[in-house]
């Protein structure tokens, strides 16, 4: 029971991490029909301005949680300008192959002028050590981070379903041409919400770094791919049923390899694949309500 | 009358057949070194091209997992061409016996692999089948990773992540090109047929092709397991120039050049495809050695890996957006395009 419930406490972390990340995605997803493959690279951007912040500068961590925001919403910006915005309304698959595109140019780019090698993230000391809970030991730098992502995570459900901009996106979403005949500005609510998922996942980096303890140039594959099958498993366009969805990923994912025979621990990557494929087939339209509702 | 008709069709098909084997037989000669291996390597991506646009552009199921169909079919064919001392002395692979003693030569090895691949292109294909649209995409794409894995973790059987080594260099001009131009040829006529326009058909409207009478599911079986046939034997003829085979060697990076090939040259096109193929093999094959760093007039330029692909993907973006049908469209160039082309300019 101690060692479920230690795997279970264990996958917080990246839990919040995916949890971030499908918001994000399902958001543009739910919004504009983006399948935005290129999140996993302005995931990554933020992680190395963040980088850059602690390790190459010695700057304290609060400006490296900022700076990688900002990285990530400019990087996120960048792309749906120059890239989706050409193309927007030309069908799921063209932006699928754009989104491909794109994430191959970011990360290459990203080998090229860097390389692809581990970069070492500098840990402030009060993230260091553990909490013991009885015979469970908690990670204070997990707890850091999940109880942040918790916040954030209720912000985010209040502002879509309570707030303005939450009922002007939920109206996108619904019906693009209709809101934008009854004199809503999309382009600007479009924006926002590019904005905002790409802050989440500038936060998502930032933990990644103080997770794992390095960044690299490929880190955004292995985590965009849970998060997309965590924004289907919750149901396209539902944010709460993605945060909730990118949880069960992620224990899901630990348990089944913490109950495995040790030599089968690399076989981790298919978990995902066998939960969509599932999903996909049982219950096409997610666990929890499709669209931002 | 009907007897001079079918002459002539005679006459085309072997002087047709004839040019090519003077082409090839020039080629073989006069190329050697890089430049021979280049030109066999455009031929297999002209397969590779051909074989996904099939499944792509035609019938408009966009699959990304076709790396995972060449992996099949290459471990596949290598468990049978790779030497009996390497396969048993030196990795003690465990595979059954009559496997382990015998060493094939290239023609039943790649229908082995061939066939695996299609089978392995089915058994991918019929769960998905029920997938649309994009959905589709993103399970194909975890095929890939699914038989990348596989072939990771079972090291007693495909050696792991260090791969295999030792094959024959069996690869060579005859064999691509050979299988290249049967592809095209195969192609050309299946496009012309009732079985090409079914598949079409699928591409612009599943629902009314049904309508029409259609079987969607059989149709589009056909379109996997011809695409799976031939992209298998694309992966081995890959194996066997480049002489060595690793679960990664498929990877998304490939899929994603061979995605550029089709898109660019244009989907639904053969002729596209082979444009397509020629881009792509000239940017990955013959500007890479620019990746390295050179010097150039005492200014050194420093390494810079993965500028290839960098520049592939934004060819890709702009090409979708400024001309998303591709180069070519759905058109094709061939003799009675010259021919049309021609009339009109007289007129």
């Amino acid at each position: 029971m101690n060692y479920l419930l230690q795997q279970i406490i264990n996958s917080l972390g990246f839990g919040s991490i995916v949890a971030l990340l499908a918001a994000g995605y399902t958001m543009t997803f739910g919004l504009i029909g983006l399948v935005n493959f290129a999140h996993g690279e302005v995931f990554m951007a933020g992680a190395f301005t963040a980088y850059f912040i602690l390790t190459i500068l010695k700057l304290p961590f609060w400006l490296a949680i900022l700076m990688g925001l900002v990285g990530s919403i400019i990087i996120g910006l960048l792309v749906e300008r120059l890239a989706f915005k050409p193309v927007r309304g030309s069908g799921m698959i063209t932006l699928f192959i754009i989104g491909l595109g794109v994430s191959q140019i970011l990360r290459n780019s990203t080998v090229m002028l860097f390389d692809a090698r581990l970069k070492g993230f500098t840990i402030s000391s009060f993230l260091k050590g553990v909490y013991m809970l009885g015979e469970v030991m908690i990670f204070k730098k997990t707890l850091f981070i999940f109880l942040p992502v918790l916040a954030i995570c209720i912000i985010l459900v209040y502002l879509i379903k309570n707030t303005k901009l939450g009922i002007a996106m939920r109206s996108l979403s619904y019906d693009t041409q209709m809101a934008q005949s009854l004199g809503m500005n999309t382009e600007r609510v479009i924006i926002i919400t590019f904005i905002i998922s790409s802050a989440l996942a500038g936060f998502a980096a930032v933990s990644w770094g103080y997770i794992y303890g390095s960044v690299h140039a490929g880190m955004g594959v292995y985590a965009v791919v849970n998060a997309f099958v965590a924004s289907v498993i919750g149901g396209v366009g539902n944010v709460l049923g993605a945060i909730i969805a990118g949880y069960i990923i992620a224990i899901g994912g630990n348990l089944f390899i913490a109950f495995l025979p040790p030599d089968l621990v690399g076989l981790r990557p298919l978990f995902v694949w066998i939960i969509f494929f599932i999903i996909l087939i049982f219950k096409p339209s997610g666990l929890f309500r499709a669209n931002i509702k | 009358m009907e007897y001079v008709k079918r002459s002539n069709f005679i006459i085309k098909y072997v002087a047709g057949i004839g040019v090519i084997i003077f082409m090839l037989f020039l080629m073989e000669r006069f190329l050697s070194g890089f430049w021979l291996t280049l030109f066999m390597l455009f031929g297999i991506n002209v397969i590779l091209a051909i074989s996904l646009n099939i499944t792509n552009g035609w019938i408009g199921f966009f699959s990304v997992g076709h790396g995972g169909i060449m992996l099949a079919g290459a471990y596949a064919a290598a468990f049978f061409t790779l030497p009996v001392f390497f396969k048993e002395g030196i990795l003690d692979l465990n595979l059954p016996s009559f496997i382990l003693h015998t060493q094939l030569s290239f023609l039943p090895a790649l229908l082995i692999g061939g066939i695996v691949g299609t089978v392995i292109g089915i058994i991918l294909v019929l769960p998905a089948l029920r997938l649309r649209g994009f959905y589709f995409c993103a399970g194909t794409l975890g095929f890939n990773i699914i038989m990348e894995t596989i072939a990771e973790n079972i090291p007693e059987i495909t050696n792991g992540p260090m791969g295999l080594r030792q094959f024959p260099p069996y690869t060579n001009i005859w064999w691509v090109w050979g299988i290249a131009i049967l592809l095209i040829y195969i192609t050309w006529m299946v496009k012309k047929s009732y079985i090409g326009r079914a598949f079409i058909a699928i591409g612009k409207d599943p629902d009314l092709a049904e309508h029409m009478g259609i079987n969607l599911l059989k149709y589009k079986l056909y379109a996997f397991g011809l695409s799976a046939f031939f992209t298998a034997l694309g992966g081995i003829l890959w194996v066997h120039l480049i002489l060595n085979l690793f679960p990664k060697a498929f990877n998304l990076i490939l899929v994603f050049e061979v995605v550029a090939m089709i898109v660019i040259g244009g989907m639904g096109s053969i002729t596209g495809s082979i444009i397509g193929a020629a881009i792509i093999t000239f940017f990955s094959d013959v500007l890479a050695p620019i990746e390295e760093g050179f010097s150039l007039f005492g200014f050194n330029v420093p390494s810079m890996l993965g500028l290839m692909t960098v520049l592939i993907g934004v060819l890709l973006v702009v090409i979708l957006i400024k001309k998303p049908n591709g180069i070519m469209g759905e058109k094709e160039i061939s003799l009675g395009f010259f021919r049309k082309f021609l009339r009109t300019k007289q007129t």
